[in-house]
């Protein structure tokens, strides 16, 4: 079962950034040191605004059932998760980068009135 | 026979009784819209959500030769003595009618009443002012 095909309202992201330690000496001198070649820790929240219950319940299964809650990691669709983003599809991606998304949390529902619900979920990039 | 209806038909009756003096009422029914539109869309969509009803009255304050005021059971659900305030037995039988002959065009409803005032001016009827919020489905709906 793959992550559900559905379009959301509202997308908010985070482009993570490169695994860089830094260090600042006492004269105020800052030093960085990167130890790797990929982007990572990309954030991806996805809002799915007044959805059926039927709709909803997918991610809820595909959390629950899937992944196993926040353990595997999962490809997303690009015709629809990322859908109305008229930019390249790889600058709010994690697949270019060698990473691939996971469940950074559960996926919050909120039952809006009967049989229609919203439902938020946030994926983290991990390599 | 065609008719137009007029202020003259117009009708306030709380828990079966109709109120006298009513200078004017309003109801409002009102359908929540849940929006339904997703990020690829160019027109906005939405579903149904929930219904309700509300609205508002304009009463003169009045006292009949029997010496009964008609906005008694209406006043008195917010003016009143004591600590109890509003409890759940003060909700209102409330029918707004149009009267063509013996035909009754009515929206009835329980509903609290939200506000009420009621003042005094030099020169001027006092009139009472309420507000009321329907809950639950109308009882009986028979205009068309």
């Amino acid at each position: 079962m793959a992550f559900p095909t559905l379009v959301p309202t509202s997308r908010s992201f985070e482009s993570g950034d490169y695994p860089v330690k830094t260090f600042k000496a006492q004269n105020g001198k800052e030093h960085r040191i990167l130890y790797g070649s990929n982007r990572t820790n990309m954030k991806l929240s996805l809002t799915y605004a007044n959805i059926t219950d039927a709709e909803a319940e997918l991610f809820l299964d595909h959390y629950a059932d899937e992944t196993q809650g926040t353990f595997k990691t999962f490809g997303i669709d690009r015709d629809t998760t990322k859908g109305g983003w008229e930019g390249n599809e790889d600058a709010i991606g994690a697949g270019t980068h060698g990473n691939a998304y996971r469940y950074e949390n559960a996926p919050q529902l909120v039952q809006v009135r009967p049989g229609i619900s919203t439902v938020t979920v946030n994926l983290i990039g991990v390599l | 026979m065609a008719k137009v209806y007029t202020g003259r038909d117009g009708a306030l009756i709380v828990s079966n009784v109709a109120v006298a003096k009513v200078v004017s009422f309003q109801v409002t029914a009102n359908l929540e819209t849940l929006e339904t539109t997703a990020l690829s869309d160019n027109l906005r969509s939405y579903t149904p959500g929930v219904v309700g009803y509300s609205g508002s009255a304009t009463l003169l304050y009045y006292k009949d030769d029997s010496g009964n005021i008609n906005t008694a059971k209406i006043l008195n659900r917010l003016f009143r003595a004591g600590p109890a305030g509003v409890v759940s037995t003060d909700d209102v039988d409330l029918v707004f009618r149009w009267v063509d002959g013996a035909d009754n065009n009515d929206i009835r409803m329980t509903a609290w009443i939200t506000s009420a005032s009621i003042g005094a001016a030099t020169g001027d009827i006092v009139r009472a002012e309420i507000a009321f919020q329907g809950t639950g489905a109308l009882t009986t709906v028979t205009i068309s």
